[in-house]
């Protein structure tokens, strides 16, 4: 029903006066009619780019080598100059026509590898698509830029092996450095700090000195970057030192404990010690600098503790950080939701190493301490919400 | 008007690309390759046969690492390994050796029409032309049956 015959009846049935009704009528022609496109029109859209598409696939072998890259060329500009005047118009979402435009070139630069040969190990696909997706982040700022950056930043890095140099990975770093230090909201910041920690593990195959203790290296490297960053996104990132610090001491402790890998021997005891030294030197600057990460230097520890076969003393590092967290924090009113996960996934995983040849007994346990706990954890949300608190 | 640069800079990648590779033609020379097809399989990528080259053959360097060569024509027409060395020098196609055989990434796969690969497959004399810049960058033109 329009508004005309709305208007009417409520006229008839005494709601509202004619002088009402007519300035309604007037104020409702005064606005802009939406535009839609008929549906008959978008079907047959749609009908007549599949005919396009598949008339190209089905004769794909036939055209030119040069001419299937610049038809994708083509598409590209063509996705671009939509989003172009559908910013200026207002009509439609520009954003998802960048989006595709900006895949459109990844597949330009696809097609163009598979008609002429390129060899696949080459790394130029996703750094292209890392650069140009990292740029229209910077001129848009959107999060979905920096979702594509991230993806094929990381596939950069795969990309790197096995043959890596020092320069390519400078780079990388440099690259990926200025992307965490000239973002603001949280998703960037935190997908550039990723990369970083990340390029990290490349030091694997740069580096001739075989080490098994390069992540915690990088992580002792990345506390540094606190220095140069402003207090709110100290706050920001916060966590993601807290969760790589628990995930390392998790992992050296599985690792170690469960596995028969040597990953340590005699000649690596000075860099255990220096090590050790290194997260001495980041306790007592964290201590005085940016207290609430303090907890990073614990895996400094790791790379001595590491000599010592029964993982008794990482399993026991591991328990009493986990538990000194979770007083802390609790003593200080601040969130305890990621302390009570790391000790969870502790608990599980010193469970798994010392009771693994015991399992089928102590499977029985194990459900009921799940079931303990799943209590203890709801009787304490119980509470939390009694006494009001936030979450 | 900044946002026309986006297509601009992407377009320009995209001739840098193809302009790199289309001066191997136009500033190198064309060799012949003999080839044999090994261990084919059919990945996401398409269809290509995996290639190896049983004239590209090092008796110098026999160590399984990164080696530099040159060709140049021998004289029933195939090509055949000019200099090899453990150092890069100019003009070398950058490649690697693993058990005497020597192969480059660009040579090692050759993208085939959908439903060409088993029939080059099962056919085991192959020959591969190729164009080779004066600063060692390879262009693969064409994989075909070898007729001897």
């Amino acid at each position: 029903m329009n508004t005309d015959q709305k208007l009417r009846q409520w006229q008839e049935a005494g709601l509202m006066d004619s002088e009402t009704a007519e300035r309604i009528l007037a104020f409702e022609k005064r606005q802009p009619t939406p535009r839609k496109l008929p549906l008959l029109l978008i079907v047959g859209l749609i009908f007549f780019s599949l005919a396009v598409f598949s008339f190209i696939a089905a004769n794909w072998q036939a055209i030119p080598d040069l001419a299937k890259v610049l038809l994708m060329l083509g598409l590209m500009w063509l996705f671009y100059s939509i989003a172009h005047f559908s910013q200026k118009k207002a009509v439609g979402h520009p954003l998802l026509f960048r989006v595709i435009g900006l895949a459109m070139f990844g597949a330009t630069l696809l097609t163009a590898a598979q008609t002429f040969h390129f060899p696949l190990a080459n790394s130029l696909l996703p750094w292209a698509m890392f650069l140009a997706s990292l740029a229209h982040y910077f001129y848009w700022r959107n999060l979905i830029y920096s979702v594509i950056a991230f993806l094929f930043g990381g596939a950069v890095l795969i990309s790197f092996l096995p043959d890596i140099g020092w320069t390519e990975w400078g780079i990388f770093v440099i690259i990926t450095a200025a992307w965490f230090y000239f973002s603001k909201s949280f998703a960037p910041v935190a997908f550039s700090w990723i990369l970083l920690f990340a390029s990290g593990f490349m030091l694997w195959g740069l580096v001739d000195y075989d080490s098994s203790l390069w992540p915690i290296w990088t992580l002792f490297a990345l506390v540094l970057l606190l220095l140069i960053v402003p207090e709110n996104k100290q706050r920001t990132i916060r966590p993601l030192y807290l969760i790589a610090a628990g995930m390392l001491l998790v992992v050296y402790l599985a690792v170690r404990g469960q596995t028969f890998i040597s990953i340590i021997d005699e000649s690596h005891m000075a860099e255990a010690i220096a090590l050790a030294f290194a997260g001495i030197g980041i306790f007592a600057l964290s201590f005085f600098k940016f207290r609430s990460i303090t907890w990073v230097a614990v895996p400094g520890a790791i790379g001595l503790l590491l000599y010592e076969e029964t993982a008794i003393g990482l399993a026991v590092v591991a328990e009493l950080a986990g538990l000194a967290y979770l007083i802390l924090a609790q003593r200080q009113n601040e969130p305890l939701g990621l302390g009570f996960v790391y000790f969870i996934i502790v608990q599980f995983v010193i469970y798994i190493i010392y009771a693994w040849e015991r399992l089928d007994m102590s499977l029985f346990f194990l459900i009921g301490a799940l079931l303990l706990f799943l209590l203890s954890a709801m009787a304490w949300w119980i509470n939390r919400r009694k006494e009001g608190a936030k979450l | 008007m900044k946002t026309w640069l986006f297509p601009i800079v992407q377009t320009a990648v995209v001739v840098i690309l193809l302009m790199s590779y289309y001066a191997a033609s136009w500033f190198g020379e064309q060799y012949i390759l003999r080839a044999e097809p090994f261990d084919p399989f059919d990945p996401f990528y398409g269809e290509y046969v995996l290639l190896q080259y049983p004239d590209l053959k090092s008796n110098s360097i026999t160590d399984d690492s990164s080696v530099y060569f040159t060709l140049k024509e021998a004289d029933d027409g195939y090509a055949v390994i000019d200099r090899i060395e453990n150092e890069p020098f100019f003009g070398a196609i950058e490649g690697s050796i693993y058990g005497g055989s020597v192969t480059a990434p660009q040579l090692e796969q050759f993208y085939v029409e959908q439903g060409q690969g088993p029939l080059l497959e099962s056919a085991r004399d192959l020959q591969v032309t190729i164009d080779v810049s004066s600063w060692g960058t390879i262009r693969p033109i064409n994989l075909q049956e070898r007729s001897e």
